[in-house]
């Protein structure tokens, strides 16, 4: 008696919880499982014989690179460069600054970059950007003591880069020959111009002195080196692939177009 | 007395069928705000919706090196020299801790953003942590896989429990409490099956076991993965090429904005401006990502075992010579394409040799049917609207799993492993 009792309760428990998810009963129809074939609203191409894949990629790696073979080796320089000398560099600056000097540190040098950022905007004809940029710059100065916090952004002005290459390419400048530079990185001939032009710039205006301080103490350019490295997240090996050296190619490429043209 | 006996079966059949079904979150209450597939997968879930988690500069985290496998140092070229040791990622806590192994998917390394993620998730909740790159990426292949053909589960597994036992060994120091395991994609098949291995090996006798959107049936998630370079595209033409026409678009959206600001709500924002992309390319845009790692896995696998269908045997590879002949050969080989050419064959060759069908029950989750039945330890958390699913999949992992499967109704393919009710819930799923 007590076991028939027992039994109808749980049938009767069994039927409530079935009610309130019928889906789920063992042994039913694929559809009922609830997958919602994302599959099926797509367009296909009616012979699943489509070659963009190939092309595209395969036209991606037309990028102009007579160096090649030089580029290559100074990208495994690179690479060791950075896993054996700038990366324990930087980890060892990580551990003895405390966070809010290693923020100070990037905005006084982010803030003086904004100086070319401001030459460039204002060669290309750029009027809010030039604007924006200069608004940027006082009040950084001012206001975030000689760059070292950065209120701008907060008050809604963003950093916008431009710097000598773009500008060469917003004139029509083409890429020339890809350039993989020590230490550096992916460049090109017209960038490394513009790196070279932006930098005698710097040292023309020396804006708060830096460019003269750094003459007599070198440790400042060590500084804005390992601030460079530490506020670029690109890892050597982060694409994991054998052809990453093709990848960052084409990304640097098209990275440029996208700077020039916006 | 035997009718008796199977009546009582059925009816205790009955009882329990219900109460061990799979967790389904309904719609209204999940909240999350990606309902399109394909923009879940790319975009992930929107960061003011991700999980709280640990700054990176609060976790006492380094990357190690693992020798296993000497020998490589002097059968592959030079220029692979990163490759030639495996690195994983180790996040410790202060005291004794429960220890957690996060194995990648397809491809993927260790400090892929999915893996970066899930380290934060379960660092915050007081796990070392222990980040491991896929059995089918370019680092584990070269370095730790013993044949360097992945796609063959057992023998994957294997590789991958060499390097946690070795991990394992590097670290006396760490005090762990108890061992856990999760993969999310193809590290979540992988998982399943390091869990079956270790019952028989033992070295850690893992509490839990989470899965997070594994694939079901490896050939229906490769055969979806490759088919999405097949959607039709609008804008190509002869002069323009896919990309070009993504990043038309990128350029006319920054254009708009008035300054270029790549982070995490880009690709939301993207979606909701007026340059956004369709389904159809951005589903070719999912299928391109994985038509990369399979020309990795492609060339990768035929380099190390000299098979000569890419590379030609003993063609000297020094630091300046250019990869990309061999580049433009691989990205044609798709993952059908790989396992015609390379995994088939030496599968063939290393047993007694079978069909594709028997391959697949091999290495699908099939293979592992009567185990996850009963093991009780592991937890599946899956999306009906996963694309590398197929139909009968989800039923299988139901029937399966039982109530130890959790669906969500959104979420594509990964999409929503940030989302902070997903975080929550992979944290209870191994707390109990």
């Amino acid at each position: 008696m007590t076991k028939t009792s027992l039994l109808l309760a749980m049938l009767l428990a069994s039927g409530a919880t079935y009610a309130a998810e019928p889906v789920s009963a063992p042994g039913v129809a694929a559809e009922a499982d609830g997958f919602t074939e994302p599959l099926k609203a797509l367009k296909f191409n009616a012979g699943l014989d489509q070659r963009e894949f190939e092309r595209s990629t395969l036209d991606a790696l037309n990028v102009y690179d007579p160096l090649e073979s030089v580029n290559r080796r100074i990208y495994h320089f690179n690479y060791r460069f950075d896993e054996w000398v700038f990366l324990p560099v930087v980890d060892g600056y990580r551990y003895v600054t405390p966070q809010f000097v290693r923020s100070g540190v990037s905005n006084f040098f982010s803030n003086l970059g904004d100086i070319p950022n401001l030459l460039n905007s204002l060669l290309q004809f750029k009027g809010q950007r030039s604007m924006a940029t200069t608004g940027r710059l006082l009040l950084n100065t001012t206001i975030g003591i000689a760059g070292l916090w950065d209120p701008a952004t907060m008050m809604g002005l963003p950093k916008q880069s431009e710097d000598f290459g773009q500008t060469l390419g917003f004139y029509g400048v083409p890429a020339g020959p890809y350039i993989m530079l020590p230490i550096l990185g992916p460049s090109n001939l017209r960038d490394t111009g513009g790196l070279v032009a932006d930098f005698a710039a710097e040292q023309q205006i020396n804006f708060l002195n830096v460019a003269e301080v750094s003459q007599d103490h070198p440790e400042l350019f060590l500084l804005r080196s390992i601030d460079r490295r530490y506020v670029t997240t690109f890892r050597y090996g982060q694409t994991n692939s054998p052809f990453e050296y093709e990848k960052v190619r084409y990304v640097y490429t098209e990275a440029r177009k996208l700077q020039i043209a916006e | 007395m035997p009718r008796l006996l199977r009546f009582a079966a059925l009816m205790a059949g009955l009882c329990l069928s219900p109460l061990l079904s799979a967790a389904d979150i309904d719609e209204a209450s999940y909240g999350f705000p990606l309902t399109n597939p394909f923009e879940a997968t790319i975009a992930t879930t929107p960061p003011e919706l991700r999980a709280a988690v640990p700054d990176d500069r609060d976790i006492d985290q380094a990357d190690y090196t693992l020798n296993l496998h000497p020998e490589r140092e002097l059968e592959v070229p030079d220029n692979f020299w990163p490759v030639k040791t495996l690195r994983y990622r180790m996040a410790k806590q202060k005291g004794p801790a429960p220890l957690i192994f996060i194995i990648a998917g397809t491809g993927a390394h260790y400090s892929s953003t999915l893996a970066e993620n899930l380290k934060k998730v379960f660092y915050g909740a007081g796990y070392h942590v222990v980040q491991l790159s896929s059995p089918t990426s370019y680092d584990f292949m070269t370095a730790a896989s013993r044949h360097a053909t992945p796609g063959v589960s057992t023998e994957d597994a294997d590789d991958l429990y060499r390097v946690m036992q070795a991990v394992r060994a590097q670290h006396p120091e760490v005090d762990v409490t108890d061992f856990y395991l999760t993969g999310y994609s193809l590290g979540a098949l992988n998982a399943a099956f390091v869990s079956k291995l270790d019952e028989t090996r033992r070295s850690f006798n893992f509490k839990k076991v989470l899965m997070l959107n594994p694939p079901v049936n490896l050939y229906t998630s490769i055969t979806n993965l490759d088919r999405l370079v097949q959607t039709e595209v609008k804008g190509i033409s002869n002069s323009s090429t896919f990309y070009d026409t993504v990043l038309r678009k990128l350029t006319r959206y920054f254009q708009q904005k008035g300054y270029i600001d790549i982070n995490d709500a880009m690709l939301y924002d993207l979606q909701q401006s007026k340059q956004h992309l369709s389904d159809e390319q951005l589903a070719m845009l999912i299928g391109t990502s994985f038509r990369f790692s399979s020309a990795d896995i492609a060339f990768t696998s035929d380099l190390i075992n000299r098979r000569g269908l890419i590379t030609p045997p003993e063609t000297p590879i020094s630091e300046g010579t250019s990869l990309t002949p061999y580049f433009r050969k691989a990205l044609q080989c798709d993952f059908d394409c790989y396992i015609r050419e390379q995994l088939i064959p030496m599968w063939r060759a290393r047993t007694d040799g079978g069909s594709l069908l028997q391959l697949i029950d091999q290495v699908s989750l099939y293979a592992l049917e009567d185990y996850l039945k009963t093991s009780k330890k592991i937890v599946v958390m899956h999306n009906k609207d996963d694309v590398i699913l197929g139909p009968g999949d989800l039923g299988f992992l139901r029937r399966t799993m039982g109530d130890r499967l959790t669906v969500y109704p959104h979420g594509g393919h990964c999409g929503n492993l940030n989302y902070r009710v997903n975080t929550a819930a992979m944290l209870e799923l191994l707390h109990d």
